[in-house]
This record gives structure tokens, C-alpha cells and sequence, in this order.
């Protein structure tokens, strides 16, 4: 009697503790699919360096830390943000955007088992991403428009609140793809200072999220084994909890040709090309299985410029010069570029905003085709004039200067090189001399002994992450820095500060308090203004092109999300 | 011997403390630092820039940087890398162990068959073969060692013979201790190949023409005309005679052993030394700089404080005080 009644009791907890355990919101994905293999992707240069996010510079580390931590929200592979979210089920803007409530994701649990709450979301801000002792480059992500740091505080469980002090357009991409941290492991290392020493390569039997696949092994300088994390919260169509793989490998390999090789043998399962390498995998997809194919522009961007502060002020006088940079424009032969540096798979870029970011992105700016009379007359416009072949000034000085890139970049040499003839049939004196990058990096932020320079920025799908660079006081504003900010211009005692710079501070001023339709009106100024004045000279923009074997299925590479954005859903042929 | 010994690594002290000292002086005048990739990044801010600035200690006068790296040097501790987070002397052990595997193996490999093919081409001078080997030295020497390791990766890709990359296969940590030892074997045989041919030909050369200049020496004639079977005054007179510049090449070839296989680590994706003080370089990760450069200097000398004992072994005239 005694011992049945006990194992009732027992029944009971146990059917109360099952009822408990909250029930998993899976977000569910438009695939089908089978279980098993394991993707092979090659990762090029030395490998991971770490793989605590608040560490990682570089892609081969981030493209580890991408795979086993997640963020709030969800973008699909173009960028764009989903309504339903990663870790937030969905979201609310309340206060014209000053209050956020983000709803969490219900029955996530970490890959340890441990369920993930509003404590991880809170912790992971407030002591992490927030934290001034942990310096990353994810804090200025998070920052509003005059520096400050989100409030963050738990509702309930599964329900987070942030509070800001102003309105700041860019929140929700900003903080919500800011990566959550597990607090049940991590919490004790930021109390006692230890964070950015954990999560080393080293610790990959330490490593806890919430991402489709968790670290297990790493080979120092050989390759980083991830496996299927059982608790993923992704179903598919036919109710199968993702992912599909067994789990990934990173192979680290040094050499872009030996990828190459690599990916013909079959020792890896995809790969990104160079525009030299794209011909002969076209030849060989059908015959040995490949599908290789092309997306639009990446969202990096390149361009030549001129330095306003340059030392010598007769040759500020003609940097300055909108005719000048005009004619220059125009001496550009972008069709050049794209079949000598780019084997054809690049597209020719007039505005400041790549058109990968297709919301914000405006095709209508002014374009300057390459025509070198156009290019002569804007000389004469700007007050200049050949005599006996050579290009001088109008008070008689030889127009003679020196532009550079940063040594080892192939294509910006080649670009270097064509744009040098061009001048030269212009009648200018002009040198071409790369630099080593640290050395380049200086001059260019610290002591402005530069005069003309091709080089590339990163970009993004929001115009805002220029503002460094656009704001008039911003600290990558490199070719016109303002006085206060850099003491070689003051010493000067020249500075140059047009209406249309002005004007391009001020949108930049304004566009993080505005809506996104308020914002996209301001960025076509943006936009229109920089092509009009020229600032910077844009170049060409490379394809983004990719190649993967046939036994692997569900891949969808985009410029934006890359060949396994959708990781969880691919699966391979055994 | 014994004291000869202790007092050379004693006087290599100062040696390396000198070493250390030009390495960070060179490193400190390259210019920029291991922040400039985010100075150029527009979504970091120059507060953030200047937070890591004084967390790394780059703020600090180089002087007062450099005894703080000494202070920590003499305890064992060659400081934390940049990049890695982890201390330096962790990160190049783990990968000196695989470069050591590369270029010992490459070594012997070299050394055997070149000094054999050396002694053959010798002893057969100006025959068939003599030429032939003498026309395939001359191919080697001119043959820089990317370009070999380029076409032995070629034909791996194409043949499918050998596997392209890396040290291991990806399922090696399920394999049996003979599967693994196989594994690394077949992952090793084109890189050592590479590195090793390129170094045969010029031992081999070197060895023809040592023992072609001692077989003319008086002594050996000598012993020749007073009727000492031909192998005697080969091997125990005229070679014993002929291999002494080769010892000291020897110690040349130890010294390099750590960072001479950088290009060929790169080729075949060898997870070593080289590529990692290669990607330190560029990044300016200082320490991780001085830790790599401090080894090297040690080998360098450590390998001709071994083959200044192999040239007392083998040559009876030369003694060591």
C-alpha cells in the first residue's frame, strides 16, 4: 500500500515538473531537408584568434563566434530585418522610439541545457556589451547618437525593456544584433576581471550558446570541429528540429590558391573565389559537380581622394578645387579597371552608399563617365592650363603630386596604375607610390603627410555607420579633418570648410532622430551631395561571386548574408 | 667538454638580452601598432581605440614596456599576445612542435640522401650518372622552394595522391594510434619533399666537391700508394676529412630549423611556427614578435654550439677549451 502510493506521488511530481518546463516557440523555416554529414568550410588566413565576441577583430574568428552565439532579432540574407525575430519572438516601439520591449523567445535553452531567460539578455548588456572596462568595438555599436548606453532592465522572464535617452533610428539593427551571452557561465569571470581571457581558443570545451552549432575541437592553425547543438530552437516544414548537419568544420588554410585546390579535390565544400579563379570553375561546374554563380556588390567601398590639409598649400589649393577632383572623376576609366583588375565581375560605383544596401541606396546621383575632354575642360573651368604638354596652375605652378594605396592590394594598385596614365595624358606630374598600411594608416590619421590616396572603407546596409567619416568632427573624417581634432590642421591656419560639407554634417546630425522614410530622403541628399562635390571619388565595386559542390544542398549564398547564412537548414549527401 | 659547454650557454645570456633589445627597438620603429586595423574601422570610436590603448599598455613609454616584458621573460612568462589573449610561450609551443616534425624530418631526409648522392657523384665523377645528378643539382639550386611546393600541390590535386592541406584529416581524432600516425605521414610527405629537395642539391654539390678536394690531398694519395684498401681511405681518411665545412653547414641548418620552412608552411597550409609569427608580424602583435625572435636567436645559437661538438667528435684536431 505504502510503496504504491509513493510511486503515485512520484508520477505526479513528475508529470508537474514535464508540465513545468515551458514549452520551446520554435521559429519555423521554409525548408525540407534530410539529417546527417558534416560542411566543410575553409577558413582563410591563420584561423580564429579567439572566440570571445568581445575580442575578435577579423572575420576567421567572428566566423566561429556567428555560429554559436545569437542576437535579438533576425535579418534575412539581403539584410533586411524580420518581424519575427532570433531570441526575441517579436518587439515593440513605444514612446516614438525612446522605449523598446523586446518579447524573448519562450523554452530557449543554451546548449548545456540551461534555459535562456531575461537575465542572460539584461546581464549580457549591462555587464558586458556595457561594461567600461571591457573595451570593444561592439560598445560604440550600442551607443545612441551623443555616446550614451542604452538602459536595460527584465520585465519578466521573457520580456526586456530598454530605455533611451533620445530617439536613435539605428537601435533595433544596432543592439538587436548585438550577441547574447550565456550569464550562468560567464557572470563569475566579469566580476572577478578575467572576461576577456575566457573563451579562448583554447576553451572550446567551455564554449555555451544558443546558435546552431557549439565549438568542440580546435586544431591550432589546422581547423575548429563544431557540433550540432540538440537544443537549436529552428524547426522546418516537416516539424524536424534543425540542424540538419552533424556539424561543421573549419578548415584553416593559408593561401587563396590552395583553397582553390582544395575545393577541386573535394577537400572542402564551398568557397568565395577571385575574379581570376572565376572562368576556370565555370568550365569545370558541370563536369565535376560545382554550382558557381554571381550576387550583386558587396557593401565595402572604394575610392580615391585627396587630402584638403595637405602640407604643401599649393597643392591644397588645387585638392580643394572641385573642378580639380571634377576632372579627375572624369580621367577615371572605370571599364579599365573592371576588365583588367576585376576580370569583368565588378560594377562601376557613383555613390556613397553601395548598391547592396538596397533601401538607402540611390541610383539617380551624378555620374562622371570616363571622357578625358570632359576632364580637360573642367581643368580650364578650375583655372588651369597646359603649357608646352604640362599642367600648370594659374599662377604658374607645375601641377606634380604623389598618390598612394596601401602596398599588397593588387586591384587598388592596378587602379593606381590606370588612373596614372590617365593623368599623366592630362598633362600632370603624377607619382604612384603604395606604402606599407601601418605606415599609410599614420600618415593618413595622426600626421596628414599624404596628397592623393585610393582606399577602402567598410560599409553596411545603414548608411549611419558612416558618420565617423562623414561628420565634420568625425575621427576618420581623414581628408579634411577639422582643427579641433587634429593639431597639423590648425597649425595651417587655413581650414577649408564648404556649405555642401556643412550640409552633409548636418544630415548626418539629424538622420538618427528621424524615421527610416524621413532618414532615406536625407541619405539621397547625402547621396547627391557627395557625388555633386566629390569629396571622395568612387571606384568600382566588386561581384560578390561564390562556388560550392552539388552534394550540398539548401545554399543560397547572397553578397549580404554570405554561403552559409542559413547553416541550420543545409544538409549534405553522404 | 662539460665546462665548454656551460660556459657557452652562459656567455649566450647576454647574447639574447642584447637580442631582445634590438628586436623591440626594430618592432617599436615600425610604425603604427596592433590598432591600426581599428583605427581605419568607422564603426569604432577613438575612445574605444584609446580604452585598449592603456589596457595593452601601449601608452607606456617604450622603455618601461620593454623591462616589463624582461621582468616577466626572466619568470618564464614571454607575455599575453594581443590577438590570442593566451601567453605567448603556450601559442608557440604548440605550433614549434609541428614545424619541428616538418623540418626534422625534411632534415634527415636531406642530409642522408645528399651526403649518399654526394658520395656517389664523387666516386664516379664524370661518368653518366655523375652528369646526370650534377644537371639535376643545377635544376634544384635554381628551383625556388614555392615554386616546388606549388607543383608537388598541383600534383596532389590532380592525382589525388596526397591530401592538399593541413597536418591531419579532419576525422583524425577518431583514428586508431597507427591510422594517425599514417595520416600525419601522408599530410607530411609533400611538404617535406618541398623543403627538403631544395636543400638536398646543395649538400649534395657540396659534399662532391669536399671529398673530389680531399682525394687530391698528398695523405690520400699516400695512403693509396702504399696499398690501404680503397673503402679504408674513403670512409675512415678522406670523408672524415672532406665533411667538416658540412658539419658547420649542419649547425646552420639546426639554427634555421624553426623558421625556415615559413614559405612552405604557407603552400601547403602546414599548421607551424612560421605562419603564426608571419601573421604576428603583420598584425604588430609584439609580443608574441619578441617571444618568436627569442627562439630563433636560441636556435641559432644552440645550433652552432652543437655542431662546434660534432666538429670536435669528428675531427680529432680540433679541441674544445
Amino acid at each position: 500500500m505504502g510503496r504504491k502510493f509513493l510511486v503515485i506521488v512520484f508520477v505526479l511530481l513528475l508529470s508537474a515538473a514535464i508540465s513545468l518546463a515551458v514549452e520551446t516557440e520554435y521559429r519555423v523555416e521554409p525548408y525540407h531537408g534530410q539529417y546527417g554529414g558534416t560542411l566543410i568550410n575553409p577558413s582563410l588566413g591563420s584561423g580564429p584568434k579567439t572566440l570571445n565576441p568581445t575580442v575578435a577583430r577579423e572575420t576567421s574568428s567572428t566566423d566561429i563566434i556567428d555560429r554559436f552565439l545569437d542576437f535579438l532579432i533576425e535579418l534575412d540574407q539581403y539584410g533586411t530585418i524580420q518581424s519575427e525575430g532570433r531570441l526575441a519572438k517579436s518587439w515593440d516601439r513605444l514612446e516614438g522610439g525612446k522605449v523598446w520591449i523586446f518579447h524573448l523567445r519562450k523554452g530557449v535553452l543554451w546548449s548545456d541545457g540551461v534555459p535562456f531567460t531575461a537575465d542572460d539578455v539584461v546581464w549580457s548588456f549591462d555587464k558586458v556589451w556595457e561594461n567600461p572596462k571591457i573595451p570593444s568595438g561592439g560598445q560604440d555599436v550600442i551607443k545612441d547618437a551623443e555616446g550614451n548606453f542604452p538602459g536595460v532592465e527584465k520585465i519578466d522572464d521573457y520580456t526586456v525593456k530598454f530605455t533611451l535617452k533620445m530617439a536613435f533610428r539605428p537601435f533595433l539593427r544596432s543592439v538587436g544584433l548585438t550577441q547574447i551571452l550565456p550569464k550562468h557561465v560567464l557572470a563569475k569571470s566579469v566580476e572577478d576581471g578575467t572576461f576577456q581571457q575566457q573563451w579562448t581558443v583554447n576553451d572550446v570545451d567551455k564554449i555555451v550558446g544558443t546558435g546552431p552549432f557549439i565549438p568542440s575541437e580546435y586544431v591550432s592553425g589546422e581547423r575548429v570541429v563544431l557540433k550540432r547543438n540538440p537544443h537549436y530552437w529552428r524547426k522546418d516544414l516537416d516539424g524536424k528540429v534543425l540542424p540538419y548537419l552533424d556539424g561543421e568544420v573549419f578548415k584553416i588554410i593559408a593561401d587563396q590558391n590552395a583553397i582553390l585546390l582544395a575545393f577541386e579535390s573535394g577537400e572542402v565544400d564551398h568557397m568565395g573565389p577571385r575574379s581570376a579563379d572565376y572562368p576556370r570553375l565555370r568550365k569545370e561546374a558541370v563536369q565535376k559537380g560545382f554550382v558557381v554563380g554571381l550576387d550583386g556588390p558587396t557593401f565595402g567601398t572604394q575610392f580615391f581622394c585627396f587630402n584638403f590639409n595637405t602640407p604643401d598649400p599649393v597643392k591644397r589649393k588645387w585638392f580643394r578645387n572641385e573642378y580639380f577632383r571634377k576632372a579627375v572623376a572624369y580621367a577615371f576609366d572605370k571599364e579599365s579597371v573592371i576588365n583588367t583588375a576585376y576580370n569583368g565581375l565588378a560594377d562601376a560605383q557613383w555613390s556613397a552608399v553601395s548598391a547592396a544596401a538596397k533601401y538607402f541606396y540611390d541610383p539617380k546621383v551624378r555620374k562622371y563617365p570616363f571622357n578625358l575632354n570632359f576632364a580637360r575642360a573642367m581643368l580650364k573651368l578650375g583655372g588651369f592650363k597646359l603649357v608646352g604638354g604640362d599642367l600648370v596652375d594659374k599662377d604658374g605652378n607645375p601641377v606634380k603630386f604623389i598618390i598612394t594605396t596601401n602596398s599588397g592590394n593588387t586591384v587598388r594598385e592596378d587602379m593606381c596604375n590606370i588612373l596614372v596614365e590617365k593623368l599623366k595624358q592630362l598633362g600632370m606630374d603624377v607619382t604612384f607610390a603604395p606604402q606599407d598600411f601601418n605606415s599609410l594608416v599614420k600618415k593618413l590619421l595622426n600626421t596628414g603627410d599624404w596628397e592623393g590616396l585610393m582606399i577602402g572603407l567598410t560599409g553596411g546596409v545603414d548608411p549611419h555607420s558612416g558618420s565617423n567619416v562623414w561628420k565634420l568632427d568625425g575621427d576618420l573624417h581623414f581628408w579634411n579633418y577639422s582643427p579641433e581634432k587634429r593639431e597639423y590642421v590648425k597649425k595651417q591656419n587655413d581650414y577649408y570648410s564648404p556649405e555642401w560639407a556643412k550640409e552633409i554634417d548636418t544630415i548626418y546630425k539629424q538622420e538618427t532622430t528621424v524615421s527610416d522614410e524621413e532618414a532615406k530622403v536625407l541619405f539621397n541628399k547625402f547621396q547627391e551631395t557627395v557625388a555633386e562635390h566629390l569629396p571622395l571619388i568612387y571606384t568600382v565595386q566588386q561581384k560578390y561571386i561564390y562556388a560550392y559542390s552539388k552534394k550540398v544542398h539548401n545554399m543560397a549564398p547572397t553578397a549580404f548574408g554570405g554561403r552559409i547564412w542559413n547553416e541550420y537548414a543545409i544538409w549534405k549527401e553522404k | 667538454m662539460l665546462k665548454y659547454i656551460i660556459r657557452r650557454i652562459i656567455v649566450a645570456i647576454p647574447v639574447l638580452i642584447g637580442v631582445s633589445v634590438l628586436c623591440f627597438i626594430i618592432i617599436q620603429m615600425a610604425p603604427g601598432d596592433f590598432l591600426d586595423q581599428l583605427r581605419i574601422n568607422p564603426a569604432i570610436s577613438k575612445e574605444t581605440i584609446d580604452k585598449m590603448t592603456h589596457q595593452f599598455g601601449l601608452d607606456k613609454p617604450v622603455v618601461e614596456q620593454y623591462f616589463m616584458w624582461l621582468k616577466s621573460a626572466v619568470t618564464g612568462n614571454f607575455g599575453y599576445s594581443y590577438s590570442y589573449r593566451r601567453p605567448v610561450s603556450s601559442l608557440i609551443w604548440s605550433r614549434a612542435y609541428n614545424t619541428f616534425i616538418l623540418a626534422i624530418t625534411s632534415l634527415i631526409f636531406s642530409w642522408i640522401i645528399g651526403i649518399g648522392l654526394g658520395i656517389f657523384s664523387a666516386l664516379h665523377k664524370y661518368t653518366a650518372a655523375d652528369h646526370i645528378l650534377t644537371v639535376l643539382a643545377f635544376i634544384g639550386l635554381a628551383t625556388p622552394a614555392f615554386f616546388l611546393g606549388l607543383i608537388l600541390l598541383y600534383f596532389a590535386a590532380r592525382t589525388g595522391t596526397f591530401p592538399i592541406t593541413g597536418m591531419t584529416s579532419v576525422n583524425h581524432e577518431h583514428m586508431t594510434t597507427i591510422g594517425k600516425i599514417v595520416d600525419i605521414l601522408k599530410h607530411l610527405f609533400l611538404p617535406m619533399l618541398a623543403l627538403g629537395l631544395i636543400r638536398l642539391v646543395g649538400i649534395m654539390r657540396q659534399m662532391r666537391g669536399q671529398l673530389l678536394d680531399v682525394m687530391h690531398e698528398d695523405y690520400v694519395l699516400f695512403a693509396v700508394a702504399k696499398g690501404m684498401p680503397r673503402n679504408v681511405v674513403i670512409y675512415k681518411h678522406a670523408l672524415r676529412n672532406a665533411i667538416n665545412p658540412l658539419i658547420t653547414m649542419f649547425g646552420y641548418a639546426l639554427a634555421s630549423l624553426l623558421s625556415g620552412a615559413l614559405i612552405i608552411e604557407i603552400i601547403f597550409s602546414w599548421p607551424g611556427l612560421g605562419r603564426l609569427i608571419y601573421n604576428a608580424l603583420l598584425e604588430q602583435d609584439v609580443y608574441l614578435v619578441m617571444g618568436s625572435l627569442l627562439i630563433s636567436s636560441a636556435m641559432l645559437i644552440g645550433g652552432n654550439l652543437v655542431a662546434d661538438i660534432l666538429l670536435a667528435w669528428a675531427d680529432p684536431r680540433v679541441r674544445l677549451r
